[in-house]
């Protein structure tokens, strides 16, 4: 047991959540403090995936749909039922959850293309769903491709920062939780022999949905605080794939099922799109494809799971 | 019965033919490589852009432009095996997703790039051309392109049951390792399973370029189809193509003539998730279970 | 009665009957060897009193309670464990992970606790000096072993091992039988699939013979290799009036 490595990094990790408590008030740039929330909001999403695909080994297709789920239940309590924003947050969390839990149940028997390939089925299911469900059924309440207005919160960037921040902070403490406990080394068996840990006593199913949920809680959350951020949602833009697309990668990129994998991921591939993105539009995607090649090629297990095994670390 | 109805399941099932042709490849790559290739429809788009120049410069007929589409598009398929794909065969499946979603994205950009976004599209002297029959209107394009379809699978299935490379392709994909030891070279039966996925693929693009819209993004939601037609027939099940896209087509068609064609889509996506969890073997349960 | 009990167990898939009718008991502290050729259904009928099958027909009782279709890690947890034929480490997880997984959902022990179970298991079994080694990268017998120490770890008291002796040469062999004499003689029940008869001869009180998925003989292992039925099993129709003395 590698402890004192371990120790090493959940202070780092603690002293530098602290740090960035502080920083809406040391950063005067509204531009830098967008950029540095943003980076954590993406730390977080992509955290929420490695927590499910990451350590099992399930590829999700479609996380996405909680992300969405969670938009539209913030905003349809805020609009239709004038909630306040913190009972809906709440609200958008549990309710992504529980839709986790009732299409979780049928899809985690299924297994690899499988599972990836229905997960990816409901996300654009429920997109269409939310699309065309007013016009077919001749009502108004999910309001199609007109999308949904948000009260103006009236609130400045800090406020988001300070929401997107400790839901980040849970996802990854969740993470390190998961290195550490019975639930992780659950986990981690099922990725490597599901039938394995099962005959070792692994109730693989529930520890699968668990993760499952788990995920759907947090993506419900950042999908209620997005939402609210930017006061307008369309079903196209908060259930699009390439979100689903961007947490993948940033996983993959950083190390799947590794504790600072998609820290790593998130930071870099946020920094490149902000960097790049803007300056070379035209040639942005076709970069982000090729290093996605490159990077399978020659680290297929990402910046941190490569480091893990050539450093012999553990709890990274 | 209904003319409106019996137009609905025509049209459908001339559809679900073209479906199936396209999706075949996507069964062919998956069942023998366990390769969810999710660039499948820029094989397409890139079948159809060949038709379409062919068609611009030589003023060559889409249907005569299917052999160089299935050419480019094999020797294409092969490099991207031999070259990329196969240095991850060994590693989880994951990982060949995110190639050919690289790969995706890389070749629609280029495409962008090169294409820019115009939407395209190819006027022969027979296109929105339909033959009248017992007041039935059958597009000729879409029924030349539906024989093409079944043919060209029931030639993959074949070529696979009859061929010595047919063989060396099934053996690989029941069992690679005994395969190995019978001496197939593996890497190079990989590469040509790619490529012929590709090249029928690329077929397909090449013999629906005269009615569909020709685009470098056009490609997506091919591969979406491919997705939904290959789990209905049964993943990996090559005359399950047949079936899956027969029977997507005509849902599809029904859907979009007595509702919309908002609602046409979100019920494949149903379909899809539904028989997934119900009967993820597919409609007639000859599909591989990883 | 504690121990475990089969009750004409079949398993057909489609038209193959892998398992026909077959019943036999383990009573407490016993080591049942189970003999047959390749084909004769010892894997499958393995698979189905874990749970990982589950039987067309016929009952499987574990101290008395019918498991019959529980899931695999129901029955863990109630006792029983199985060691692999074809071996299943955690691959990125060290040894003493490996073992901890046992501990920690089979016999659903606190941290604490499992970590010292795990220690303790991994001694009785020889593999302390590669705990913090990754389990892909230890030799064959002691990634046998390592199958052996999940399963008891996971608390079972009843061990199937499905060729846990294969690819051992005989030394190795002998150092394994010492190990599993030691595991019954505190306390456990086992039930031995091998192929090297020497290994279950020494080691069995009682063998059971299995040919075409159904049982073909059972008893003391002299009966049993000097059965008329369980050597035309191994050596064929032609060779069968040579009778091995």
């Amino acid at each position: 047991m590698n402890s004192k490595a371990d120790r090493i990094i959940l202070i780092l990790f603690l002293l530098v959540s602290a740090g960035l408590f502080f920083v809406p008030g040391f950063v005067e740039s509204e531009y830098v403090l967008r950029l540095i929330t943003m980076v954590i909001f993406w730390v977080g999403i992509a955290g929420c995936w490695n927590i499910m695909s990451g350590y099992t080994g399930y590829i999700d297709f479609g996380p996405v749909v909680y992300f969405g789920i969670g938009s539209y239940v913030n905003a349809i309590a805020m609009t239709k039922y004038s909630l306040a924003f913190f009972p809906s947050l709440f609200l958008s969390g549990v309710l992504s959850a529980v839709v986790a839990l009732i299409i979780g149940i049928p899809t985690l028997r299924l297994k690899g293309a499988y599972f990836a390939i229905a997960t990816f089925a409901f996300a654009e299911a429920m997109k269409q769903i939310t699309l065309e469900f007013d016009r077919t059924f001749k009502v108004s309440f999910f309001q199609g491709s007109d999308g949904i207005t948000l009260p103006i919160s009236g609130y400045d960037n800090a406020f988001f920062f300070y929401c997107i921040l400790p839901v980040t902070f849970l996802v990854m403490l969740t993470h390190y939780f998961i290195e550490h406990s019975k639930f992780g080394y659950g986990l981690k068996a099922i990725k490597e022999a599901e039938i394995g840990a099962e005959i070792s006593g692994v109730n693989t199913t529930a520890i699968k949905l668990r993760a499952y949920i788990t995920s759907a809680f947090f993506l419900g959350l950042f999908g209620a605080i997005e939402a609210y951020w930017i006061t307008y949602i369309t079903p196209s833009e908060v259930f699009n794939v390439q979100k689903t697309v961007q947490m993948v990668i940033m996983t993959l990129l950083g190390g799947m099922g590794t504790f600072l994998g998609p820290i790593v991921g998130a930071t870099f591939l946020t920094l490149l799109s902000e960097s790049l993105g803007t300056r070379f539009v035209e040639y942005y995607l076709i970069m982000i494809g090729a290093i996605i090649i490159v990077a399978i090629l020659i680290m297929p297990s990402g910046i941190i799971g490569t480091l893990k095994i050539r450093k012999r670390l553990r709890f990274i | 019965m209904d003319a409106v109805l019996v137009q609905a399941i025509i049209n459908g099932l001339l559809l679900g033919g073209v479906y199936a042709a396209y999706s075949a490849g996507f069964s062919l790559i998956f069942g023998v490589m366990g390769v969810v290739n999710l660039a499948h429809g820029e094989l397409i788009m890139l079948g159809a852009f060949t038709s379409y120049w062919l068609f611009q410069f030589f003023n060559l007929d889409p249907y005569f432009s299917a052999p160089f589409a299935m050419v480019f598009l094999f020797s294409f398929g092969y490099l991207v095996q031999r070259f990329i794909l196969n240095r991850v065969m060994g590693l989880p499946h994951i990982m060949s997703y995110i190639l050919t979603f690289g790969l995706h994205l890389m070749v629609a950009n280029i495409a962008i790039k090169i294409w820019t976004h115009d939407f395209r599209s190819i006027t022969t002297s027979y296109s929105g051309a339909n033959a009248a029959i017992l007041g039935l209107n059958i597009p000729y394009a879409r029924l030349i392109t539906f024989v093409v379809a079944l043919f060209v699978t029931w030639g993959l299935w074949f070529f696979l049951m009859k061929t010595e490379t047919g063989r060396a392709i099934r053996a690989t994909a029941q069992d690679k390792e005994v395969a190995r030891l019978m001496g197939v070279d593996i890497r190079n039966i990989y590469a040509i399973t790619f490529g012929l996925g590709a090249a029928i693929t690329g077929l397909s693009g090449a013999v629906i370029s005269p009615f569909v819209i020709i685009s470098p993004e056009m490609g997506l939601e091919y591969t979406i189809i491919a997705f939904c037609v290959v789990v209905l027939g049964g993943m990996g099940y090559i005359p399950g193509a047949l079936v899956g896209g027969l029977t997507l087509g005509v849902a599809q068609s029904l859907a979009a003539t007595y509702l919309n064609a908002g609602v046409s889509v979100a019920i494949t996506f149903i379909i899809l998730f539904m028989m997934l969890v119900i009967r993820p073997t597919g409609i007639l349960g000859k599909g591989n279970i990883a | 009665m504690t121990g475990l009990k089969c009750d004409k167990i079949s398993m057909k898939f489609g038209a193959l009957s892998a398992v026909q009718m077959v019943s036999f008991s383990l009573n407490p502290g016993e080591i049942l060897g189970m003999i047959g050729p390749n084909g004769a259904g010892k894997t499958t009928l393995f698979n189905c009193i874990i749970g990982i099958l589950k039987p067309t027909s016929g009952k499987i009782y574990l101290n008395d309670a019918d498991v019959t279709g529980m899931k695999p890690h129901k029955i863990c947890r109630m006792g029983m464990a199985k060691t692999s034929q074809i071996m299943q480490p955690f691959m990125t997880m060290t040894v003493f992970e490996n073992v901890l997984v046992g501990a920690l959902h089979g016999a659903q022990l606190k941290m604490g606790q499992a970590r010292r179970e795990t220690e303790k298991v991994m001694e009785l079994v020889q593999l302390t000096e590669h705990a913090d080694k990754l389990s892909n990268s230890i030799p064959v017998p002691a990634r046998r072993r390592l199958e052996l120490a999940r399963a008891l770890a996971s608390g079972a008291n009843i061990l199937l091992l499905d060729e846990n002796m294969a690819g051992l040469n005989p030394h190795e062999i002998d150092e394994a039988l010492k190990i599993l004499k030691k595991i019954r003689d505190s306390g456990k029940s086992l039930i031995v699939v091998e192929h090297i008869m020497r290994a279950v001869m020494g080691i069995s009180d009682r063998i059971i013979a299995l040919n075409y998925g159904a049982k073909i003989a059972e008893g003391f292992p002299e009966e049993v290799v000097n059965n008329e039925a369980v050597i035309k099993a191994y050596l064929g129709e032609k060779l069968s009036s040579l009778k091995v003395a």
